[in-house]
């Protein structure tokens, strides 16, 4: 099984992408059966009665890195220019070939004049690909995600 | 009326006139904020305002706080089931007694001086009150409520004014058809807007995002990439038309109420069986809509693809979600959006409408951030006045006068602009008079 020190390492590395808006590197971390989702304040009803700010599978991860890359999204047009920082990586889970491992991240994002600084929880479930990992599920329930936002269109 | 008398002495009134022009408008209306506080007392603290829709109050003693303008109000529902909209101010010192955005309170305390108030409102309990004088009475100081408060289908408006034209009149039978729309398409004639709510701002005027709700022309423009990447997912080839030549409408409603109608012959004819087959689940919805409402009104409201509707000045229906506008500066707003579901519809269904949604709205959403990117870029291209003026002319002289009363316009007609800015005029200018109020203005 793969250690902490390289559980730690995928977690910085996914945040590097992210912050370098590195679309394709990211997308291609993703498992073929994904789901990224980011709640919108409590989602204790399920997702067929709460809204999220994020609830997609691989094909609306997809369409979001396509819109990203196309150039017309204009609400990164400037780009954020973010730099988080991962911490507090903990070990939920550990089964054969899958983990479950939360963290928290503390993000600084800058554009345009505005500075937003935007924290959270993240908890992956990680798959194991060989010797490389691959995220087949990820939640990130943003200390923010009851308040009201502007521009949360850069990867977290 | 003595708001009046005030502000007609004013030696610097505004010539409202002069801002708005059949064909243009100045910056001034979205950058002034003496405009801005005048907006505000005419519009939103006299005329009516969309609070909230009583099923995000189910049960006894739930309560959402909102506001009215820049004034905060409690949503609530009482232990006596009655729908309030009441001032959220203790009546004693005007510290607010609900700090909390929703949630369930049989009474609220003031923390100040332990003033307890009845979630109906009355005054329940002021502590060591024997050194109040013989003329202090409690019933006297319960919570006041909003002066005039009345729902169209439980969608709860109030207005800060005591006198004024009624709920009825201000929406008007055309507004309310287009409500309609949006829970006649569930088979029950309800909807569920208790499922989480989206909330951004961003820095600007809140007509921004008034005129943009039913602004067609910006649609095949700004969501450009958004809708040909959706349409590639879901296997569609032929780019839709939503230019000059589109088929859809723009209907002015009267007192700047705007929907847009993108009824379309194709949609019609899918719908009617004329082109492929539809999948279980929708027709399942389709023929439990039919039952309920008759063949003609299900088809012509499901071609419609939803309600598209603004309800000045802030609400908004827009196919999935109700859309609350609040004004929070001249140059700052606020805007929440509350996914609804269609009662007695299957899960398939309103998940897919939650998903659709979802793509595209909210601060991750890859369509409203886009226009949200635009009002700020306009909020920075007002600074620059060498030519002041914003044009509004698009299809100007062109408007056709429907048999049910609307004015139309075609889909990327600045129709909208016209609608709203035009009556805006005529409240600002004292033309017209949404509410007045009987105490003596200080």
């Amino acid at each position: 099984m793969p250690s902490y020190h390289d559980i730690q390492q995928f977690l910085f590395f996914e945040a590097r992408l992210m912050d370098e808006h590195r679309y394709d590197d990211w997308l291609a971390l993703w498992a073929e059966q994904a789901h990224y989702f980011i709640p919108a304040g409590d989602d204790e009803r399920g997702i067929n009665y709460s809204i999220a700010l994020v609830n997609e599978e691989r094909p609306g991860i997809e369409d979001r890195i396509k819109r990203l890359k196309g150039g017309a999204h204009y609400a990164q047009d400037p780009k954020s220019q973010m730099s988080r920082v991962v911490s507090n990586v903990e070990i939920l889970e550990e089964n054969e070939g899958e983990l479950l491992v939360t963290s928290t991240f503390n993000l600084t994002a800058y554009r345009k004049s505005v500075l937003d600084v935007i924290a959270g929880r993240t908890t992956h479930r990680l798959k194991l690909n060989g010797a490389e990992f691959r995220i087949a599920a990820k939640k990130v329930q943003l200390a923010t995600s009851r308040g009201v936002m502007t521009n949360l269109t850069f990867l977290v | 009326m003595n708001y009046d008398m005030n502000r007609d002495s004013n030696p610097a009134a505004i010539d409202y006139g002069k801002l708005v022009l059949e064909d243009r408008v100045h910056s001034r209306i979205y950058t002034d904020p003496a405009i801005f506080d005048e907006e505000m007392d005419r519009i939103f603290h006299r005329g009516w305002v969309y609070v909230g829709h009583e099923s995000e109050i189910p049960n006894r003693g739930d309560f959402q706080a909102r506001n009215i303008g820049r004034q905060p109000v409690i949503f609530i529902r009482g232990d006596d089931d009655e729908v309030r909209v009441l001032m959220n101010r203790c009546t004693h010192r005007a510290a607010v007694v609900c700090p909390h955005e929703s949630g369930n309170a049989k009474r609220f305390v003031c923390p100040y001086h332990g003033w307890a108030f009845l979630n109906t409102g009355g005054l329940l309990g002021v502590p060591h009150s024997e050194r109040y004088d013989d003329g202090f009475d409690k019933k006297d100081y319960g919570l006041r409520p909003a002066p005039r408060q009345a729902a169209y289908r439980g969608l709860m408006f109030a207005s800060l004014a005591a006198d004024g034209p009624s709920l009825d009149e201000h929406l008007g039978p055309l507004a309310k058809a287009e409500i309609d729309i949006a829970f006649d398409l569930s088979p029950a004639g309800k909807i569920d807007v208790s499922c989480g709510t989206h909330k951004y701002g961003y820095a600007g005027n809140w007509k921004l995002q008034a005129e943009n709700s039913t602004d067609g022309y910006h649609l095949g423009f700004l969501h450009r990439s958004f809708v040909e990447i959706s349409l590639q997912r879901a296997g569609v080839t032929t780019a839709p038309d939503y230019g000059a030549n589109a088929p859809y409408r723009l209907r002015s409603l009267g007192n700047a109420h705007v929907a847009w109608d993108m009824s379309s012959p194709a949609a019609t004819r899918w719908l009617t069986g004329g082109a492929a087959k539809v999948p279980a689940a929708q027709q399942e919805y389709i023929d439990s809509l039919v039952a309920a409402h008759g063949e003609e009104r299900a088809h012509k409201m499901l071609a419609r693809g939803g309600p598209h509707v603004l309800i000045f000045p802030n609400l908004v229906f827009i196919q999935t979600h109700i859309r609350m506008i609040r004004p929070v500066a001249v140059d700052r707003t606020e805007v929440f959006l509350y996914p609804y579901r269609l009662t007695d519809v299957s899960d398939k269904i309103n998940g897919h409408r939650f998903r659709g949604h979802q793509a595209f709205y909210g601060p991750a959403g890859g369509g409203a951030t886009d226009d949200l990117e635009v009002f700020e870029r306009i909020t920075e291209g007002l600074r620059a006045t060498v030519d002041p003026w914003i044009l509004i002319r698009r299809g100007l002289g062109q408007e056709q006068i429907e048999s049910d009363g609307a004015v139309t316009g075609q889909f990327t007609d600045e129709l909208n602009n016209r609608a709203i800015l035009h009556y805006w005029r005529s409240v600002m200018s004292g033309e017209k008079i949404l509410g007045s109020t009987r105490e003596t203005a200080i």
